[in-house]
């Protein structure tokens, strides 16, 4: 290898310098709002679950008090078990309605893409339009569910159904995403593979559990990761539907996290519920995906 | 093109079954939507009832007019110039970083787009409490500057202007320098009027997500007149509103119905961008 004349290595160093110049200017007016907004805050979050801030006052540095504080309240743990609940109802639901929903848009069957419209549209409207008409569905007395089930169900009213009826409401909300994310995966597989097999005398459902499911690999992770993720930061729909009740039977820890530790404007204790649940998503989302790894179908 | 079931030709009739259990469960679930629309159109003698008719016996705007009585204009208004402003930033700021991360080749680069792609997965709920101590702490609360400034840098736009960008031909831009063409000159001139597939996307994607934020609003807004939409709207909610009487599903549903048209109206209008757009980012990201 030739060294680079000094010239030549000077004007290398110079087109180096000006080309930082010129990235990092165009990504700054992105960067910046980026970094203040999405990446400090985390870090800042942590700062301030350690102190007892509540705006008024200075805050003072507490230690582990607010965590230790939250840990013993019956109704944090509960928040928590809650959220758990949640997760371990909606996550696999969604994921399987999401699949057997692309699998037959996919199909291209007359009528797909009504199907597909109507499979995404309730994905895209906001928390309080999921909330509202989902109080009205489910009302005990009236509600049209519990006409056609012939059944008088106090699905957010009692405290053994409310978060049934909450995570009715989150299926029909977050199947929408998954169902897309499954049917670009669907359209990715080359469809050679497919007529070979068939060739071979693959019956449908052996080539499914076979090709197609084993080529959904990424597919099922991202889609599980992210609802994962979702589920466990449950909050709107909570919110508009039963503000965490009856009796803290439907509260998830977010919503907790808003009306104890916001509404009372405890922000040390507020963060340091937020601080617990990232923990606890990030555990959950990374156990989800060492098992995932191992899995051989 | 996967095609799991038997083909038409094999069996005739094989598919038919599959076909209508799919088209019946699509019918059910746009159902919801149906019955909120009905519902907002009945009176209340028809909406308290357990004889249930798909559509109203006889159609009334009671309920959209007892909503329109509430600031649910005011809260439209709030909501069309936070979505708007946050939507145009966004774009904005996402395509210029878009740009930069796939075209100029800077020192960090990598790291930096790293760190955008790891956000995407960082729960973004999670930032709201401290945020909202800054908020508090610099009295940027109640006013449209507060609502919009936390969503204005998306990682998932940047990341579908960089897809974009990073697909276009250097020969296109080698022209334009040879002319003399500095980098800005390139971005304006070349590449953005190109963009127009990833400009379309990431407006969808930013407008949605601004049009139906619900915690950062309910957090920031004091007042009633600075309430969004989706925070106005939820005031009819029995568990956590204000408006608690005892029909209060007419109105619930219109207002329920007016919070809906304009993200079911672009949905409806771009479907094929959205889903699109959403199944790139998610897909490859």
């Amino acid at each position: 290898m030739v060294a680079l004349p000094a010239l030549a290595q000077r004007r290398l160093a110079r087109t180096e310098l000006r080309q930082a110049g010129e990235g990092y200017s165009f990504a700054l007016p992105f960067l910046l709002p980026f970094l203040v907004f999405t990446i400090l805050p985390l870090a800042f979050g942590v700062l301030v679950s350690f102190t007892n801030w509540s705006i008024i006052g200075a805050p003072q540095w507490v230690g582990l008090h607010n965590y230790i504080s939250a840990l013993s309240n019956p109704l944090v743990r509960q928040a928590f078990l809650n959220t758990l609940r949640y997760v371990v109802l909606v996550v696999p639901v969604v994921t399987l309605l999401g699949l057997v929903f692309a699998l037959y848009v996919n199909q291209r069957w007359p009528g797909h893409l009504f199907a597909r419209v109507s499979f995404y549209a309730s994905n895209v409207v906001s928390a309080p339009v999921i909330g509202l008409v989902w109080v009205w569905m489910l009302d005990a007395q009236f509600g049209i569910i519990n006409h056609y089930l012939h059944t008088s169900i106090p699905w957010l009213t009692s405290t053994n159904w409310s978060w049934i009826g909450v995570s009715i409401a989150t299926v029909w909300w977050d199947t929408g995403l998954i169902f897309v994310l499954f049917l670009a995966g669907l359209q990715e597989i080359n469809g050679e593979i497919l007529e070979a097999a068939k060739i071979d005398g693959a019956g449908p459902w052996r080539s499914l559990r076979r090709i197609v499911l084993p080529l959904l690999r990424r597919t099922f992770v991202l889609a599980i990761t992210l609802e994962m993720i979702s589920t466990f930061q449950i909050f709107s729909q909570v919110n508009v539907m039963t503000a965490g009740g009856p009796a803290n039977s439907s509260a998830s820890a977010m919503q907790y996290l808003y009306s104890a530790g916001i509404g009372q404007l405890q922000l040390g204790y507020a963060s340091a519920i937020g601080v617990m649940l990232f923990v606890l998503t990030v555990i959950g989302t990374m156990i989800f995906r060492l098992l995932f790894r191992d899995k051989r179908w | 093109m996967v095609r799991v079931l038997p083909g038409r030709r094999r069996r005739r009739l094989a598919w038919f079954p599959g076909w209508l259990i799919g088209m019946l469960a699509a019918i059910l679930w746009a159902a919801p939507f149906l019955w909120m629309l009905s519902t907002s159109f009945k009176p209340t003698a028809q909406i308290l009832t357990n004889n249930i008719h798909w559509l109203p016996q006889t159609f009334v705007l009671d309920n959209y007019r007892f909503v329109f009585r509430g600031p649910v204009s005011r809260w439209m208004l709030n909501s069309l110039i936070t979505s708007f402003l946050g939507t145009l930033l966004g774009v904005m700021v996402g395509a210029l970083a878009g740009y930069a991360l796939a075209r100029i080749q800077f020192r960090g680069r990598n790291a930096v787009f790293g760190l955008i792609l790891a956000s995407i997965m960082i729960p973004a709920n999670l930032a709201v409490v401290p945020l909202y101590i800054a908020f508090l702490k610099i009295g940027l609360v109640n006013s449209y500057a507060a609502i919009t400034l936390p969503l204005v840098a998306n990682a998932v736009s940047v990341y579908i202007f960089r897809q974009f960008f990073l697909g276009l031909p250097d020969e296109l831009e080698d022209a334009a320098r040879i002319d003399g063409a500095g980098r800005w000159q390139m971005f304006i001139h070349v590449a953005l009027p190109l963009a127009r597939g990833p400009i379309t996307a990431s407006t969808i994607i930013l407008f949605t997500a601004n049009w139906n934020n619900y915690l950062w609003p309910l957090l920031i807004t004091f007042s009633q007149n600075m309430y969004t939409l989706p925070v106005g709207v939820a005031q009819y909610s029995s568990a956590s509103g204000n408006y608690t009487q005892i029909n209060i599903y007419g109105p619930s549903m219109a207002a329920a119905t007016l919070l809906c048209i304009p993200s079911l109206a672009i949905f409806l209008a771009l479907q094929r961008y959205f889903i699109e757009g959403v199944a790139r980012a998610g897909v490859k990201g």
